[in-house]
């Protein structure tokens, strides 16, 4: 019983912290791209516009709720729900800091440490498709079409080698250790040597492109193109809908650069993060915090600074470079780990 | 590890759900309704769009699934290989050589067929 | 240097019914049955070589005292020859047909005759015989009249439009300009049913404003595209014929409103070449000054555009590039004080002299500016993604280009090295020291290539006018065309009266006819005048680039990806205002 209480409460917590971050996110990448564009960004509403999330989202349920009346009913109120959910139930699986030990209880920081973890991740990821692909076929608009149709191929292809990497990685949990996993819990207890942290980062920068494209950031956010498609699969949603279409972009961002931070950077670990302390969880959130606001960053700096890919190049690079690439970087893991570790 | 491992993953998609379906639900109660024509007409650029947006998709999507389905299943069947290579070795390293080059073969015959391009 | 005049002479003997010279541009009167023959002579000779068709346009002579024959309506060519330095020719051909004229359509000599002969259509009226889709290409489909006849007046005409304000379900609502009943329309002809055919416009983000094209898509690729253009329509050259010379000034910013100076310029050459006048140097030289800075101004928005169409809204170039036009417009408004529709140039010469803090801060601006055109370029010319997405990307050739009248940066990116500054100078343009920028490849980034060269030489070019900027009159020493200096008025009662005749009457240029292009920064901008003798032009035609560079959407965006299209249409680098006047 009390596992279910704990779970729930975990839930809520999850559910509030992943929406916050959302919101700050919106704010943060408003903020960052004004000053890359050497403009101010939001500074109206409350101190330093810290309140225009809140402004945002009050304006979003007051809106009219505009449902046209040659869309599929049933499928385009429920797309938007279909695209949220995923985002955040694809966190439950991610250690956001070191267990907490109070007397016999231990806290522990993530919402359910399966043994799946990693494939868990690569499942609700494909899930997350569905509602782009089918917000934008019940849209019945020829725009919206477009893009879901252009989302379909690009987040399959680029799950391709998100997968290869995956798989890449849990190859090198195996070093040091009897067998591998698929936990992020227990990859990130696993003590790697400085070559294979050396070895996982030379794989960061085609991981990190995967993740771009299974997020529709740019430059590869093609389903949504506003110079083209005006907003792609989310041409006819206004108001609330639209904007749980949002949050799941930005939610997906999110749980992104909390994966890399995982995988590629340590997750919590960092001094002073010590597990089993009182302090080790609080400082090994911020270290977490730090390292997510970090990647989130270089998400909003490549939006600012790279022009957006065309929709055959994205196919093309994404079958003819990163998938061969993958493919040999992991047979090349697969050989260390048999032949070193 | 037990099936009571995934009962917090149920019990978040419990709680995701109803939340996605109050905040798709509040503007209803919320916001104002002035509902019209206009309002109502598929966003075409200011136009009236010239026919029902949905026909038969161009191939070239469907190129790109069946490509998916092919090589991801690959990716499922790296997974339990990867987690278990220490205990397999030398001997997985070879089997899974002989899968990976298999779809190698596939992979570039695709390419040669020009399945990539977008055309 | 062939005569013109003399060859058609010689190998027509019949079919010229006059000729003259008026301002050095040589005026053949021809039979509307011999145009097609002459104008294939005339673009076939090799001496001749006239290949490109500058601008086509109709006269409606109903009032005109001065016409010599009875045909009504006269259509007018104005042939430019590439290889010959942009030489004009003009040729007038009397249409038969009376109220009802018919024309022969050159279409299948220069191409580019399409759109401006469906203008001629539209606003007059001329049936133009073998064009191959005649219909209204700036006003309504529905529209009762030919509104630039003369027998049209100038407003008070029924406008067809039914607003559906009175409507119930409108009652609570603002202005809504769509009609409720609206229907699709039925497919264009030659696009195919089973495609998807996509409105792109009229309220797209990636088409600059108001351009509808309708594209005809097979998955991504582009089958076919049909622009619709006219929804910013707004009368400009009936406007011209019924003011006053001097206050046409104003309307000419409006049209291609990112480059409003060279707008102004190109209409007071042609007034200045119908009045035989001239503006004194130091005007020459401001009017070179502002006119470069507005082709920067012009090429930062279209750069900014252009990344902002292809990169996306993040890309933080765009906003680099309106902050240096920022500062431009500030110039701008220290002569004038205004940003955007400045209306500085005067027939004659420039409004006001330039301040004394001008000179300075334009010295300071030069020299920041090459500085930053290195950062745009460091951003954009060799990241891989960019390349990818303008390379071999809405291909032109430079004979196409000819052929279908395209100026400025998109032919010169096709390898054709003409510019009107060095073929046919104007302003003094050929005291200075200045290259024209040619690419060879015609595809997007080598006009991306020729843009930025522009600018570069663009500075050259105000560096030296300003290092030689020569002292005296900034506007014309004549009373009867600038109006005398504010103090003079306390003082002088003829300068008073002066004043007075200038600013109720105007001046009255004698009878003539005057086309004047200038190289504007989208290409050539032309302005066609005829006069009566009167205080108003008789016939006022502005052939504006973007209208004519617009046609060649399909021809480069054909086959490429649907993503292309919006490259093709920032290539292209149109302005709403200048393709509808």
């Amino acid at each position: 019983m009390s596992i279910v209480l704990l779970s729930i409460l975990k839930s809520l917590a999850l559910i509030i912290l992943l929406l916050t971050g959302f919101a700050y996110l919106t704010y943060y990448e408003r903020k960052l791209l004004a000053r890359f564009h050497v403009r101010r960004g939001p500074n109206r509403a409350g101190p330093f516009g810290l309140l225009q999330p809140i402004a945002d989202a009050v304006k979003a349920i007051f809106k009219e709720e505009i449902v046209p009346g040659h869309v599929d009913k049933l499928i385009y109120i429920v797309a938007p729900a279909l695209s949220l959910i995923p985002a955040l139930v694809i966190f439950a699986v991610i250690p956001i800091a070191p267990d907490l030990r109070l007397g016999g209880f231990t806290l522990q920081f993530h919402v359910a440490d399966i043994n799946v973890g990693l494939l868990y991740l690569a499942a609700i990821a494909s899930v997350a498709t569905y509602g782009i692909i089918l917000g934008g076929w019940s849209s019945n608009n020829n725009y919206a079409l477009l893009g879901s149709l252009r989302t379909a191929a690009q987040m399959i292809s680029y799950e391709l080698p998100f997968g290869l990497l995956l798989a890449a990685i849990i190859l090198t949990t195996n070093i040091g250790r009897e067998a591998g996993t698929l936990s992020l819990i227990e990859i990130l207890n696993q003590p790697r040597p400085w070559w294979l942290w050396l070895w996982l980062w030379l794989a960061f920068p085609m991981f990190f492109i995967t993740m771009l494209a299974e997020s529709n950031r740019s430059p590869f956010d093609l389903p949504e193109t506003e110079n083209e498609l005006i907003a792609g699969f989310q041409v006819e949603y206004g108001g609330i809908k639209f904007a749980l279409f949002f949050m799941a972009e930005y939610i997906s961002m999110i749980t992104g650069s909390a994966i890399m931070a995982t995988l590629f950077f340590g997750g919590w670990r960092g001094p002073f993060a010590d597990p089993g302390t009182w302090y080790g969880p609080i400082v090994g959130f911020g270290w977490f915090f730090l390292k997510v606001v970090a990647l989130l960053f270089v998400y909003i700096w490549v939006r600012a600074s790279v022009p957006r890919i065309r929709y055959d190049q994205l196919l093309q690079f994404c079958w003819k470079v990163l998938t061969p690439l993958s493919i040999g970087y992991l047979v090349l893991t697969a050989l260390i780990v048999v032949f070193v570790g | 590890m037990t099936s009571a491992d995934y009962l917090p993953i149920l019990i978040l998609i419990l709680i995701a759900a109803p939340f996605a379906g109050i905040a798709i639900l509040l503007p209803s109660v919320l916001g104002p309704k002035n509902p019209n024509r206009m309002k109502q007409e598929a966003i075409e650029s200011g136009m009236i769009p010239f026919a029902d947006a949905r026909r038969r998709f161009p191939v070239q999507y469907y190129m790109v699934a069946v490509l998916f389905i092919i090589f991801d299943i690959e990716v499922i069947f790296l997974f339990p290989w990867a987690v278990s290579l220490n205990q397999l070795k030398i001997f997985g390293l070879i089997e899974m050589g002989v899968f990976l080059g298999i779809l190698l073969i596939g992979y570039l015959y695709v390419w040669k067929k020009g399945a990539f391009e977008w055309e | 240097m062939t005569d013109p005049i003399a060859a058609v002479r010689s190998a027509f003997p019949d079919a010229v019914r006059a000729s003259a010279v008026y301002r050095q541009t040589p005026i053949l009167t021809l039979q509307a049955a011999d145009l097609l023959a002459v104008g294939r002579f005339l673009r076939d000779t090799p001496e001749l070589g006239y290949d490109l068709l500058s601008d086509l346009t109709v006269v409606d002579r109903l009032r005109l005292p001065q016409a010599q024959d009875e045909a009504r309506f006269a259509g007018i060519y104005q042939l430019r020859s590439v290889a010959r330095g942009g030489d004009l020719l003009q040729l007038t051909v009397p249409l038969p047909g009376g109220d009802a004229p018919v024309a022969p359509s050159v279409t299948g000599l220069w191409p580019t005759a399409d759109w401006h002969e469906r203008e001629a259509f539209d606003l007059f009226g001329v049936r133009y015989e073998g064009h191959p889709d005649l219909r209204r290409i700036l006003m309504p489909d529905d529209w009762p009249t030919h509104p630039l006849r003369k027998d049209q007046p100038l407003g008070g005409e029924r406008v067809p439009y039914t607003n559906t304000w009175a409507e119930e379900e409108f009652q609570h609502l603002g202005k809504q300009i769509m009609q409720t009943d609206q229907r699709p329309e039925p497919v264009p002809g030659r696009m195919d049913a089973r495609h998807m055919i996509v409105n792109m416009g009229p309220q797209h983000p990636a088409t600059h404003g108001v351009l509808r094209l309708i594209v005809e898509l097979d998955g991504e690729r582009i089958i076919g595209i049909q622009p619709d253009i006219g929804y910013l329509h707004s009368g400009f050259e009936k406007q011209g014929e019924n003011i006053r010379y001097k206050d046409f000034v104003y309307y000419t910013d409006r049209m291609d409103y990112v480059s409003a100076m060279q707008n102004n310029l190109a209409y007071c050459l042609a007034v200045e070449k119908l009045l035989g006048i001239e503006a004194p140097p130091r005007a020459q030289a401001i009017r070179v000054i502002v006119c470069e800075l507005q082709r920067i101004a012009s090429h930062l928005v279209w750069l900014a555009t252009h990344t902002l169409d292809v990169g996306g809204t993040g890309l933080a170039l765009l906003m680099y590039a309106f902050r240096e036009r920022e500062e431009i417009l500030d110039l701008f408004e220290m002569v004038c004080g205004a940003r955007l529709t400045t209306s500085y140039l005067r027939v004659g010469g420039v409004s006001h002299d330039l301040p004394p803090a001008f000179i300075p801060r334009l010295r300071d601006l030069l020299a920041r500016l090459p500085g930053r055109f290195d950062e745009y370029e460091r951003m954009l010319s060799g990241s891989p993604l960019w390349r990818g997405r303008l390379m071999g990307i809405g291909k032109i050739t430079a004979a196409q280009a000819i052929a279908w009248g395209v100026t400025g940066p998109l032919l010169r990116g096709a390898g054709v090295p003409y510019d009107l500054r060095k073929a046919q100078p104007y302003c003094g343009y050929e005291q200075y020291d200045f290259s024209i920028p040619v690419q060879s490849e015609g595809d997007s980034y080598a006009r991306y290539l020729v843009r930025m060269a522009e600018m570069r030489q663009s500075l050259r070019i105000i560096q030296q006018a300003v290092d030689a900027l020569p002292a005296g009159h900034f506007w014309i020493d004549d009373p009867k065309i600038a109006p005398p200096a504010r103090g003079l008025l306390d003082q002088s009662m003829e300068a008073l009266i002066h004043h007075f005749k200038l600013f109720t009457e105007g001046f009255r240029p004698p009878p003539g006819q005057a086309y004047h292009g200038i190289e504007a920064s989208k290409g050539e901008m032309g302005v066609f005048l005829v006069s009566d003798g009167s205080a108003h032009p008789y016939r006022c035609r502005v052939r504006t680039p973007s209208f004519v560079n617009l046609q060649v959407t399909e021809l480069m965006a054909k086959g490429h990806l649907f993503s292309d299209l919006v490259t093709v249409i920032g290539t292209i680098d149109i302005v709403l205002g200048d393709v509808d006047r």
